[in-house]
């Protein structure tokens, strides 16, 4: 077991995180899965509304790699497609039939002797969604060949789903699941860990574990890759959420599909706790541990997730959701306010500021600014890359320098707490999304 | 509070986009913002934000010049009462001070927030709360007896040319308040050097600062025994440190820009790497110095070099005169003009000492040398930066196999 300590970085104390048990919601009647959250994807619909569907079946194809298709993550009928600007699919929501999705919960015998084994199952599943890569944060292309795999099951982002608790059932599943990932690549399978948790994966040796400690982004996989195995240029990485262990596991053991996922609701305006659901829940049914009156749902964590309305649904790579207050509040000359337990803030600018655990809102608690470089991104950002540099560069629109710098390494989520922190409130993640979106483009 | 809100809400209707007065809106913006903590919310990930903004940054750093301006107003009072052998008591050199510290205060927040504004407009961009910063460092870094429209030409001159025409906050490339500081020095040259300036008394009365003493010597001595020698002002290493001397305004007290020090440091605003590298360059050239003073008078060297008393000050002597630690605690640590990187922050500082001492010493035109190194280290600061980023890129390219 390897060990790696990341020192530079900061843990949101935000409130509200969930207690480790589950709580009871009635089944979901409604999923979605929405196109756009899927880098680089130019979705071709296979279906259309009011159509009957099983589970497992394409719905949609990438027009610019057909042969990655999308899975319908439940059995039911197709009950409404959305469409944004430009005919842009946003929703493709599903009408759950429970009663279909129970018969056909047959166990048939599974075979994978071979990447090839593996791949054709994985192609029949449609499950390649589940696979992304590094660098862009895509899905992959399947006829690519990666340097090795990561899967980190040590998220360190704040109200962050405790895969230790969400997953402790699943044990048979994630091990099946990790072994025949292992079969696509001819490198290394890292599977990062924090502390005691997930300990008996130490048994099996085709796994190169990882033990990461230290404060968010400690958990994330651009991070663990700088450490460990940095990504060069022209190299391709896989990865797959933690959480998704079990579907990719139940298939490659049992032959089955099973979208469900437990997912976890935090945050400083609703009532924390886990639920028992699946890959792209519908919120609304949990709209009576709101509580606040004008709320922000978010799918996926506070940092990098995306605002979705009462009945949105949780984003295909997301495990939680986070709810906060929309603030309107003006303080009068806020600016020269003392400190107390009103105030959070990464320098030590506030009197007895709130260090425990803060009721967070969306106030973005000062005006935009030009970048002052206060050395404030560096204490938050744990990789060996300048990212002063390298944000200048993509505002030069440099692709070169861009490379030089190591922008493959990074990902969005990777300098969220960057943005956080920064007290000209620039956001650095759109800053590094766009230079990758230049540069994928550009090939 | 509703009354003032409401103020604000029926004048911002005027500057919205489309009016015939959205020009100002970045001025209203800014006042706005002033009195009453912006609404603005965040529209994408991260959905939360830090309670820290410029605002605040640059308001901790005119907190921790506010002693530097009391005391500098009660010194001035102080040096005036001893030229005038009168006692005026604590608060009275207070007062007398503030009378020439508040008019130049004045002058140059005037004068600096005119310039910003009028740029804020033609340019379209926020009102960028640095400029309080560079207005605030205006007046510490002048003597006490500078004219005012000296002062209203000199801030606008730093704000323009030092910060506007590159861009603004952001992207300038020397100290606005060091340009303001070293115009005025070449422009206005018997307002601002000499020993006529520094101290306020009877017409005719010259104070020397302490580092004209040995940069001037009627005769060659260590500048210790030139120290001991001035009868006129108490230049002991003690007196230096507490700082009733001549000088500009801000400058004299030690312990006060110590204090602004680990203020700054400890709210994570300043960084202490420049502060720490350039006394580190300044205690290694000024011992260097002192070496090559040692064999100029008793080695070999003693026919031919000419003696220079600048070289025998020891280090923690050129710590304690004229106004380093100032400018390294206040002006060298300004983020933008400085090294971004902390590989580069240390070499940057570390040369600001080295210059600073060599600015002094070797060349006596100049005997305050602080404000030129940092000047000089600015123009070379995004050159180490290049420098340090295109190690990193090396270390990438070997890494890639």
């Amino acid at each position: 077991m390897q060990k790696i300590t990341i020192k530079k970085g900061h843990n949101i104390n935000i409130s509200g995180i969930a207690s480790r048990e589950f709580s009871n919601a009635p089944a979901q009647k409604f999923v979605s899965i929405s196109p756009q959250d899927f880098n680089y994807v130019k979705p071709k619909l296979l279906v259309k509304e009011g159509d009957q569907v099983t589970i497992g079946d394409a719905l949609f194809f990438d027009k610019n790699n057909p042969d990655v298709k999308w899975p319908s993550i439940a059995s039911g009928t197709i009950s409404n497609i959305v469409y944004g600007e430009r005919r842009a699919v946003l929703d493709i929501v599903i009408k759950i039939d429970h009663d279909k999705e129970k018969n056909i919960e047959s166990s048939n015998q599974v075979n994978l002797s071979s990447k090839d084994d593996v791949k054709n199952l994985i192609q029949k599943n449609n499950l390649w969604p589940f696979i992304t890569q590094r660098p862009f944060n895509k899905v992959v292309n399947p006829s690519d060949n990666p340097k090795c795999i990561v899967v980190s099951l040590a998220d360190s982002s704040p109200l962050a789903n405790d895969l230790s608790f969400s997953l402790s059932e699943k044990k048979d599943y994630i091990i099946s699941a990790l072994s025949n990932l292992r079969k696509l690549t001819d490198g290394q399978l890292y599977v990062a860990i924090r502390g005691d948790n997930f300990s008996f994966l130490s048994d099996y040796n085709f796994i190169n574990l990882i033990q990461v400690e230290g404060p968010h982004p400690s958990g994330n996989v651009g991070v663990i890759l700088n450490k460990v195995n940095p990504l060069n240029q022209n190299d391709i990485v896989w990865t797959v959420q933690g959480c998704h262990l079990p579907v990719l596991g139940k298939l490659f053991s049992k032959g089955i599909l099973d979208f469900s996922l437990n997912i976890c609701i935090g945050g400083p305006a609703v009532e924390p706790s886990y639920f028992k659901s699946r890959i792209g829940a519908r919120f609304d049914l949990h709209k009576d541990s709101l509580l606040k009156e004008n709320v922000r749902i978010i799918t996926g964590n506070v940092l990098t997730g995306k605002q979705i309305d009462i009945d949105g649904f949780l984003g295909f790579y997301h495990s939680s959701f986070s709810v906060i207050e929309e603030s309107f509040n003006r303080p009068f000359i806020g600016w020269l306010h003392p400190g107390g337990k009103t105030k959070y803030s990464v320098f030590n600018a506030y009197l007895g500021s709130n260090k425990k655990s803060f009721d967070f809102t969306t106030l973005q608690n000062g005006s935009n600014r030009a970048f002052v470089p206060v050395d404030a991104w560096e204490r938050v950002f744990p990789m060996d890359i300048y990212i002063n540099a390298l944000a200048r560069s993509v505002e030069a629109n440099d692709i070169d320098e861009m490379e030089q710098l190591g922008i493959y390494e990074c990902d969005e989520e990777d300098v969220a707490l960057c943005s956080f922190v920064c007290p000209s409130k620039s956001d650095v993640g759109a800053i590094i999304r766009k230079g990758l979106d230049t540069i994928y483009l550009d090939k | 509070m509703n009354f003032l809100r409401k103020i604000f809400e029926e004048t911002g209707k005027l500057v919205e986009e489309g009016k015939p007065l959205s020009w100002a809106y970045p001025v209203w913006e800014a006042a706005d913002t002033i009195f009453f903590s912006t609404n603005k919310q965040t529209t994408k990930g991260p959905h939360i934000r830090d309670n820290m903004d410029i605002k605040r940054t640059m308001f901790f750093v005119v907190i921790a010049l506010i002693p530097c301006y009391i005391f500098g107003a009660y010194n001035i009072g102080y040096l005036n009462a001893s030229a005038m052998e009168i006692d005026r008591g604590l608060i009275g050199n207070t007062i007398f001070g503030l009378t020439y510290v508040i008019p130049i205060l004045i002058a140059t927040f005037v004068a600096g927030a005119i310039c910003e504004l009028t740029f804020a407009i033609i340019r379209k961009h926020e009102v960028n709360e640095g400029f309080l910063v560079s207005c605030a460092l205006i007046p510490l870094t002048m003597p006490p007896d500078v004219p005012l429209w000296q002062v209203i030409i000199g801030t606008s001159f730093g704000i323009i040319i030092g910060k506007e025409i590159f861009g603004g906050v952001g992207t300038n490339i020397f100290n606005p308040a060091l340009t303001s500081r070293a115009f005025m020095y070449f422009a206005f040259p018997t307002k601002i050097s000499g020993d006529k300036v520094w101290a306020i008394g009877p017409d005719g009365y010259s104070g020397a600062t302490a580092l004209a003493i040995p940069a001037n010597p009627s005769q060659y001595d260590t500048a210790s025994n030139l120290f001991a020698a001035n009868t006129q002002f108490d230049f002991s290493m003690m007196n230096m440190f507490w700082g009733l001397i001549p000088g500009s305004i801000g400058e004299t007290n030690k312990l006060l820009i110590l204090l602004g020090a680990f203020f700054l440091i400890y709210c994570g605003i300043a960084s202490w790497r420049i502060m720490v590298s350039s006394v580190l360059g300044l205690v290694f050239t000024a011992l260097l110095l002192n070496l090559l003073n040692y064999f100029t008078i008793d080695g070999i060297l003693q026919a031919g070099g000419s003696p220079n008393a600048m070289l025998t000050i020891s280090p923690l002597q050129h710590i304690l005169i004229g106004s380093f630690l100032f400018g390294t605690v206040f002006m060298a640590t300004e983020p933008v003009t400085s090294s971004h990187t902390n590989t580069g922050r240390w070499i940057y500082g570390f040369l600001i000492g080295v210059l600073t001492v060599i600015i002094r010493s070797i060349n006596p035109a100049y005997p305050e040398g602080v404000f030129l190194a940092i000047l000089i280290m600015n123009m070379f600061a995004p050159l180490i930066d290049y420098y340090v980023v295109q190690a990193n890129i090396k270390m990438r390219l070997a890494r890639n196999v």
